[in-house]
C-alpha cells in the first residue's frame, strides 16, 4: 500500500489492458470469471459471466480471507501466502496476490482443470504486474479528476440520501 | 485508499467503524441499512458469531448514484471490537479512506474507550498515515444510558485532536447519520 497515495486512479487506457488480461485467462482456461481486487476489497476490473454473483461482496469476503490468511502466516513465521485455493462441490475459486495490493481472482467449476488455472493465472499476474505499477505512477503523477464542482454535488447527494 | 475507475466512471471509498466491543458500530450499519432507501443499498453482510459478535466485520455497499457521470460507491466495514482481535482490525483497516470511531459514553466504558482510540492511532500510523491528517469522526454512543459520562468529559479524554464529533443512541438512530454525512464528506474531501 502506497500511504501517500489517496486515491488510485485508474484510466481508461489501463482498465482496458487488465480486461483483455482477465478475457484471455478466462477464454483460455475455461473459467466462469476472473476478478482483479484490490487488498483493501475492492473489484478493480472483473471480466466474464460476473452476473451470476454479487461480486462486491464477494471482493469485500475474498479480501478478508487473504488478510485472515496472511496473519496465519505471520504466525507460521512464514512471509505470507501468495495463492490460496477454495474446493467447492460447483465451484472453485484461485486467489494469487500480485506484488502486495492486489488479488487475481479465477472462479471456475469442474471442466477446468486446476492445474491450467495455476499455470495461466501466473502467466496473468505477470502482466497485471507491470499494467499496475503503470496505475500507481500514474495515479501518483496526476492531478485530482475530482472537481470541486464534483464536490459540491456529492455532498448535496450525502445530504439528500443520508437522513432518517 | 478511494478507487477511481475512469473507465467504468466509478469511485470506491471505504470507511470503517472502530471502536471497543459492544459500543454499537453493527448497530450503526443495521440502522443505515434499514433506513437508506432500497436502490441506494446492498446487501448487509455480517461475519458474526453465533451471538451476534461480530468475528471479522460487516460489510455494508452504499451506492450514491451517478454524479457527474460518476457512481460513487461507499463501502462501510465494522472491525471486531473485542481486545483479542488486533489483527482483524488491522486487516479491515486496511486501505481505509476514513474512520468513525464508536465510543461507548458509559462510565466503565471510559478507559476501553481510550485504549481502543489509542491503538487507532497506532494502527493508522502504521499505515504509514499522519494520524492527525486522517479522516475521522468521532461518535459518543449510548447518549440514553444513566451513567453516560459528560460530554465534555469524554471530549477531554477522547477528542483532544478536535474531530468532528456526535452525540448518538445508534439503536434509535440518533446521530447515525449525523455520523455518517459527516465522515462520508471527509472522505470526499480528500480525493
Amino acid at each position: 500500500m502506497d500511504p501517500q497515495l489517496t486515491s488510485l486512479i485508474v484510466s481508461e487506457r489501463e482498465t482496458r489492458l487488465i480486461e483483455d488480461c482477465l478475457e484471455r485467462l478466462v477464454d483460455d482456461t475455461g473459467a466462469n470469471y476472473s476478478m482483479l481486487l484490490d487488498k483493501s476489497g475492492q473489484v478493480v476490473a472483473a471480466q466474464g459471466d460476473t452476473a451470476r454473483q454479487d461480486i462486491t461482496a464477494l471482493g469485500a469476503l475474498l479480501a478478508g480471507t487473504f488478510a485472515s490468511s496472511r496473519e496465519v502466516a505471520r504466525l507460521l513465521k512464514e512471509k505470507d501466502f501468495r495463492v490460496l485455493f477454495q474446493q467447492g462441490i460447483k465451484e472453485n475459486i484461485f486467489t494469487e496476490l500480485i506484488g502486495e495490493q492486489w488479488m487475481l481472482v479465477v472462479m471456475f467449476d469442474k471442466r477446468t482443470h486446476i492445474g491450467l488455472v495455476k499455470v495461466l493465472a501466473k502467466r496473468a499476474t505477470d502482466e497485471l504486474t507491470s499494467i499496475l505499477d503503470t496505475v500507481r505512477q500514474q495515479s501518483r503523477a496526476k492531478d485530482a479528476v475530482i472537481s470541486s464542482s464534483f464536490r459540491t454535488s456529492m455532498e448535496d447527494t450525502i445530504d439528500l440520501l443520508f437522513k432518517d | 485508499m478511494a478507487l477511481i475507475n475512469v473507465a467504468a466512471k466509478e469511485i470506491h471509498c471505504k470507511i470503517v467503524y472502530y471502536g471497543p466491543g459492544l459500543g454499537g458500530k453493527t448497530t450503526n450499519l443495521k440502522y443505515i441499512h434499514a433506513t437508506v432507501p432500497k436502490q441506494a443499498k446492498g446487501e448487509l453482510l455480517s461475519i458474526a458469531t453465533e451471538t451476534e459478535r461480530t468475528l471479522f466485520f460487516d460489510f455494508l455497499p452504499l451506492d450514491l448514484g451517478s454524479v457527474h457521470g460518476f457512481q460513487t460507491v461507499f463501502h462501510l466495514y465494522t472491525v471486531p471490537g473485542q481486545v483479542l482481535y488486533e489483527r482483524t482490525r488491522v486487516a479491515v483497516l486496511n486501505g481505509a479512506d476514513g474512520v468513525v470511531f464508536v465510543a461507548d459514553s458509559q462510565r466503565h466504558k471510559l478507559e476501553e474507550d481510550v485504549r481502543s482510540l489509542q491503538e487507532l492511532a497506532r494502527n493508522v500510523t502504521a499505515q504509514g498515515k499522519r494520524f492527525l491528517d486522517f479522516p475521522l469522526v468521532m461518535q459518543y454512543n449510548k447518549r440514553d444510558m444513566d451513567n453516560a459520562l459528560p460530554v465534555q468529559i469524554m471530549d477531554q479524554y477522547l477528542n483532544t485532536i478536535r474531530v468532528p464529533r456526535f452525540e448518538a443512541v445508534a439503536s434509535r438512530g440518533l446521530g447515525v447519520f449525523d455520523t455518517l454525512k459527516t465522515i462520508s464528506k471527509m472522505v470526499i474531501n480528500k480525493l
